[in-house]
């Protein structure tokens, strides 16, 4: 006999479903265009270039949820849950397609083996799902979904949940109960709910099964309905923010049209773009962004998660007819616009691809070019641009005094060399890093290669004056260097400046700008490879290596630095535990160089602590700000006697015999 | 009351410059300008801010002046897109190397082709020379009041009332305007950082150019010939150091031969 069940067994009037859902389906649709309507108050924007790789990334991080496995518990009750509802879903349309065109999708063995016992199992882990979830969101409240503020109605989505999957087991059991169903252990759910049922009558258990079934379905339907009014909207918007994600780097800013701009940056919610604006909806408040954020783990009051539900709600409030608050100041105050760092752990952690760091700029271009209100040691890096092409106000050097001795060539005296060296304005004018460009200018001329450099006619690349969001100031100096650099047909680039590199490469290129830049540590690597650097020299004991948050994160290099340490006799190289990907910030990035940090513990401080745990004598870094930042903190915790900070450069330098 | 003020300002070489970059023509004695920038000497741009928040609360308009070369009317534009009205630059080869009388007859009869003035406002000393003359000098050519070192003003019946910095705090000088007053900084006249609508709109203005023909200037007194004053010699300071060690076995007696030595060199 084929394994087999009745279709719709006990249910007779199962037509009136449809006529049933009519206006549950009309509340979710009204839903739905409020939503929409809510996105179109945003500004256009192109999102549907590279559908291909759009549709690979769907499916690696909607479908296959790559990222939200990063974290294992939440993970595996995320995939559970939505795996599970999705597999039950796919067998209801399996059920109408016997019922409407005949396709006999409960006969045989795929009735045995996908219907009853695979979709059973798939169903029996979305319960341990939404279990797990339970004890998880309201047992253990892990800070990340606690603070600032617990999402409102997950509960109402579980508790959904939960009805529905025990009414669909009971419902089974029940049918398993009455009709005897030979297969019945073949669904373990179904027959697990059906033995309390076995001993009841046979109306008993019709009855039962009819009350159950319809109810189950008009919860269901209530979960539809429900879901563009509940945050239970990530099921679509989340998905659909993964498919539009913003493919560029997470280190890039997108330019204005300064001639055309009606205004700079965002002061109310709809002068974002409609993409933005779905960042916002799409946020599931899982907090794994604030849980990285270096501002918000040192006492500030930026959470990157706080900053997309303040727009969310603010968002939400102002299509419902207004807000009166004002989006920059009162909704999102300049404590929390001047506290971030733009260091991307927020891009690189979201599941969902929410990107925090162009709101925040947005703002911030708001308040610098419209407003001029921020803060005064930032006002005073800008005015230091304006007047002298660099931000190090007050210092007594020139763009050359480093090189003074070395024979450096300049550009300008000894036409186009093989590679320009983009010194930047850190290790020009910082007496510290000064030395960087020492260790790195001999390093060069001994490994045989053809550099020179464009002294007094370098400016600073931009990058502060653009993530500080003078947008203005930085295309004038992007447009300064980019002549100086094409006037001298340069193209081939190497910068000791993380920051430098990143804007040269990700962000010259659209303002007519294309070199090919890479960083010293990626040609001292290749050098080393290449057997014309040799560090030879023994430096025993232990270095850590800090990833700078635009070298690693925002560009991807992670292994050269490594390689370099790796290639030192002797040094034994230990890794912090935020490294990588999640190398946490020295707190210098976007523009906060120059900023006070008076709330809260400092950034560097945080991130010197936790390189001090492994007793390190080199602490290891690879750009002049955070080299900046380890030099006082390392001062400041005491350590700067028995842990140094040096730059890669420098490093190589000491174990190069005869190079220093 | 509404306040016409006249806001002088002077474009001098960034005197942020490292001293190493410091360099004097040994023929025209004055600083090469070289590859650095041209910025407005600090004061003035408190002297510009003192102004502007005076017109935001009272009304009426600020102009801005500058005597110097072509290149000061960008020192103007960045005066203009932080708020000042208008901006004259007065430029002519025959005032260029005139002294500081002959700088402040020129500046007061600038100020007087303006029109009506309620206020002359200056920096209280140049980024450059550091003379401080020019402001007592323009008060005396306009025939009006002069005070110096003031860091807020505010206007009070009629009057003007200046806040004066002295060694040991401040005066409060009320005043009958006209009035010129040279101003240094404090906290609150911290100069703004403009506004990018402004900066545009600033760039889009046009600056005129007075010639001396312009201001009717009497050709005596201005230019080289007119100059009371000569520079015979500027020069870098040098900054010796010498090291001494003092002797002595003990050091109780090193320190008695430590306290002759500086006694016989007067220093205790």
């Amino acid at each position: 006999m084929t394994p087999s069940r009745e279709i719709y067994w006990n249910i007779p009037g199962h037509i009136f479903l449809y006529i049933l859902f009519f206006p549950f389906l009309i509340v979710f649709l009204y839903g739905m265009y409020r939503q929409v309507r809510r996105l179109l108050m945003g500004q256009p924007a192109g999102v549907l270039d590279h559908f291909w790789d759009r549709l690979r990334g769907f499916v690696e991080h909607a479908v296959l949820q790559r990222r939200i496995a990063r974290d294992a518990v939440s993970g595996l009750l995320h995939l559970s849950m939505s795996w599970g509802f999705a597999a039950l879903f796919i067998a209801t349309c399996l059920v109408a397609l016997q019922d409407y065109f005949g396709i006999p999708t409960l006969y045989g063995n795929f009735y045995l083996y996908f219907m009853s016992l695979t979709v059973d199992l798939f169903g029996l882990a979305a319960v341990a799902g939404v279990g797990i979830a339970l004890v998880r969101r309201y047992g253990a409240k892990p800070d990340r979904l606690l603070k600032p503020r617990l999402a409102d109605n997950y509960g109402v989505l579980l508790a959904l949940f939960l009805v529905i999957l025990v009414t669909g087991f009971l419902i089974e059991g029940l049918r398993i109960a009455a009709t005897a169903d030979p297969w019945g252990h073949w669904s373990p759910g179904g027959w697990l709910a059906s033995l309390p049922f076995v001993g009841f009558g046979e109306a008993q258990h019709a009855t039962l099964h009819r009350l159950l079934w319809w109810f189950h379905a008009i919860v269901a339907f209530a979960f539809v309905a429900y879901l563009p009014y509940s945050i239970s909207l990530h099921m679509l918007a989340a998905p659909a923010n993964i498919l539009l994600r913003n493919r560029e780097r997470s280190g890039v800013l997108q330019p204005i049209d300064l001639e055309k701009a009606e205004r700079f940056g965002a002061s109310t919610i709809g002068q974002y773009t409609w993409k933005h604006l779905l960042d916002l909806e799409a946020c599931t408040e899982c907090g794994r962004c604030q849980q990285v954020c270096p501002a918000w783990t040192t006492g500030k009051p930026l959470t990157p998660k706080g900053v997309i539900i303040d727009l969310r709600d603010h968002l939400r409030l102002v299509a419902e007819g207004g807000d009166s608050r004002k989006m920059v100041g009162d909704v999102i105050s300049h404590d929390v616009l001047w506290a971030c760092t733009t260091c991307g752990a927020c891009h690189q952690e979201c599941p969902v691809f929410i990107e925090p760091i162009p709101k925040i700029v947005e703002m911030r271009r708001h308040l610098v070019m419209e407003e001029a209100e921020f803060p005064e040691t930032m006002q005073q890096a800008l005015r230091s641009l304006e007047e002298r092409g660099h931000p190090f106000r007050g210092t007594s050097a020139t763009r050359t005094d480093w090189a003074k001795g070395l024979g450096v060539k300049t550009v300008a005296g000894n036409g186009r060399p093989d590679i320009l060296y983009w010194v930047g304005c850190a290790a020009a004018f910082d007496e510290r890093n000064q030395k960087v460009a020492v260790s790195l200018a001999k390093l060069m001329q001994r490994a045989g290669v053809n550099f020179s450099i464009l002294g007094e006619e370098e400016r600073c690349t931009g990058d502060p004056a653009r993530r500080i969001g003078n947008e203005y100031l930085f295309q004038i100096l992007a447009g300064e260097n980019i002549t100086t650099l094409n006037r001298y047909g340069i193209k081939k680039i190497v910068t000791s400046c993380p920051h430098c590199y990143n804007t040269i490469k990700n962000e010259y290129p659209k303002l007519g700008g294309s070199y090919e830049i890479v960083h010293h540590t990626e040609m001292l690597a290749d050098l080393t490879r290449q057997g014309r650097l040799r560090p030879e020299r023994r430096m025993d004991g232990v270095a850590s290596f800090h990833d700078p948050c635009y070298l690693g994160r925002h560009n991807g290099v992670y292994d050269s630095p490594r390689r370099l340490l790796g290639a030192i006799p002797g040094l034994q190289v230990k890794e912090m535990g935020r490294c990588r990907e999640r190398g946490f910030c020295c707190g210098a990035g976007g523009g906060l160089m120059w900023f006070e940090e008076k709330i809260g513990k400092r950034v560097s401080w945080e991130r010197t602590e936790e390189a001090l745990a492994l007793q390190p004598q080199v602490l290891a870094s690879a750009c002049p700000f955070c080299l900046i930042m380890f030099e006082d903190a390392l001062k400041v915790k005491g350590a700067n006697e028995t842990t140094r900070p040096l730059d890669l450069a420098e490093v190589i330098a000491q174990s190069v015999e005869g190079s220093d | 009351m509404p306040l016409n003020i006249i806001v002088c300002i002077k474009q001098v070489i960034d005197p942020e410059i490292p001293a190493s970059q410091f360099k004097i023509d040994p023929g025209t004695k004055r600083q090469v300008q070289g590859s650095h920038s041209l910025v407005i000497s600090a004061y003035d741009q408190n002297a510009l801010e003192v102004a502007i928040q005076l017109k935001e609360k009272q009304g009426g308009k600020v102009t801005a002046i500058s005597v110097g070369a072509a290149t000061a009317a960008t020192a103007l534009k960045s005066a203009l897109s932080m708020g000042a009205d208008e901006a004259i630059l007065v430029d002519d080869p025959a005032i260029a190397a005139s002294d500081q009388q002959g700088i402040a007859y020129v500046l007061a009869k600038a100020t007087q082709k303006v029109g009506t003035f309620d206020l002359v406002l200056t920096g209280c000393v140049s980024g450059d020379w550091g003379d401080r003359a020019v402001p007592a000098f323009m008060a005396e050519e306009l025939g009006i009041g002069c005070v110096s070192f003031v860091s807020r003003i505010e206007a009070k019946d009629g009057q003007v009332v200046l806040r004066r910095v002295v060694e040991d705090g401040y005066e409060l000088i009320e005043a009958k305007t006209p009035v010129l007053a040279s101003v240094i900084s404090d906290d609150t006249n911290t100069p703004r950082y403009p506004k990018l609508k402004d900066i545009m709109a600033a760039g889009k203005k046009t600056i005129p150019t007075w010639k001396a023909a312009d201001l009717v200037l009497d050709p005596d007194r201005v230019g080289s010939g007119a100059a009371r004053v000569a520079i015979t010699d500027v020069y870098l300071p040098l900054k010796e150091s010498k090291c001494e060690m003092i002797k002595g076995d003990t050091p109780q007696e090193q320190a008695a031969n430590l306290a002759a030595r500086l006694r016989e060199l007067k220093l205790i």
